[in-house]
């Protein structure tokens, strides 16, 4: 138990470094746009593709904070029911692995749905009416 | 003036856009929030183009959408998704609602201000 509860501090400790992450990453673009608007400077492609990939970061760290809370719940979950009963600890183990691996595969899709065409070069700057 | 509001959760996407429109002959008013823009719409505002993102916490794109289309005033405002979502099949639902069109992130300026110039039917 004592490991569980050194993995759920080193999750702690990543989400909350993410967090920081996102609100630098944050404060720095809008201090960028703010300057680039009070000179009313023209933006450009690769500027605009720049000031843009900041939200990409934003919601593919987000996206890894959620997943962290939801195996954070899930080691709890476990850990509650070890401390009930021992007897059931295998039992509860499988259902760990189980909810860890559908929180990986949750966190993975998510990071390719988030990344916009960055990671698709398929994907052109064609707009899709309808 | 026509008046295009934008929709993001994200400030600094809203920024981008904002510094992409800025030399257009347009109005713009930008949300952090689907239902605060919602609110000004139910209370009196009448866009001419609603540019929105589609994930979003509390309202997302598409429940916006679904919205939007209950507000008689905003029936049939051309909407379009601005998201880093590429999936056919979101594309679909999305069309199926009532979506004008989709534009994936990161945008080109370039195609932004085309895609908006067309729906409003702005001088080239």
């Amino acid at each position: 138990m004592m490991m569980l509860d050194s993995i759920d501090e080193l999750l702690s400790h990543i989400k909350e470094v993410q967090s920081d992450v996102i609100e630098l990453s944050n404060e720095s673009l809008m201090k960028m746009s703010n300057y680039m608007e009070k000179n009313e400077l023209e933006i450009d492609e690769e500027i605009a593709t720049a000031l843009q990939y900041q939200d990409i970061i934003t919601q593919q760290l987000s996206a890894t904070i959620e997943a962290i809370e939801s195996m954070q719940k899930s080691i709890e979950v476990f850990s509650h029911a070890y401390k009930n009963d021992e007897s059931l600890v295998s039992q509860n183990m499988n259902k760990l692995k189980e909810k860890l691996s559908a929180t990986l595969q949750e966190a993975k899709d998510k990071k390719s749905r988030f990344s916009g065409k960055i990671t698709d070069e398929t994907i052109d700057d064609e707009i899709e009416f309808f | 003036m026509p008046l295009v509001i934008f929709v993001d959760d994200s400030e600094t996407a809203l920024a981008s856009t904002r510094m992409v429109t800025n030399s257009m002959p347009i109005e713009v008013k930008q949300y952090t929030e689907a239902q605060t823009a919602l609110a000004e719409i139910k209370a009196g505002m009448t866009p001419d183009l609603i540019i929105t993102d589609l994930n979003m916490p509390v309202m997302n794109g598409f429940e916006f959408l679904k919205a939007l289309r209950e507000v008689p005033a905003t029936k049939r405002t051309p909407t379009l998704m601005l998201t880093t979502e590429t999936k056919p099949e979101l594309k679909q639902q999305g069309k199926a609602l009532g979506l004008t069109g989709w534009i994936v992130k990161p945008f080109n300026p370039a195609q932004l201000k085309q895609a908006i110039t067309r729906v409003l039917r702005l001088p080239a």
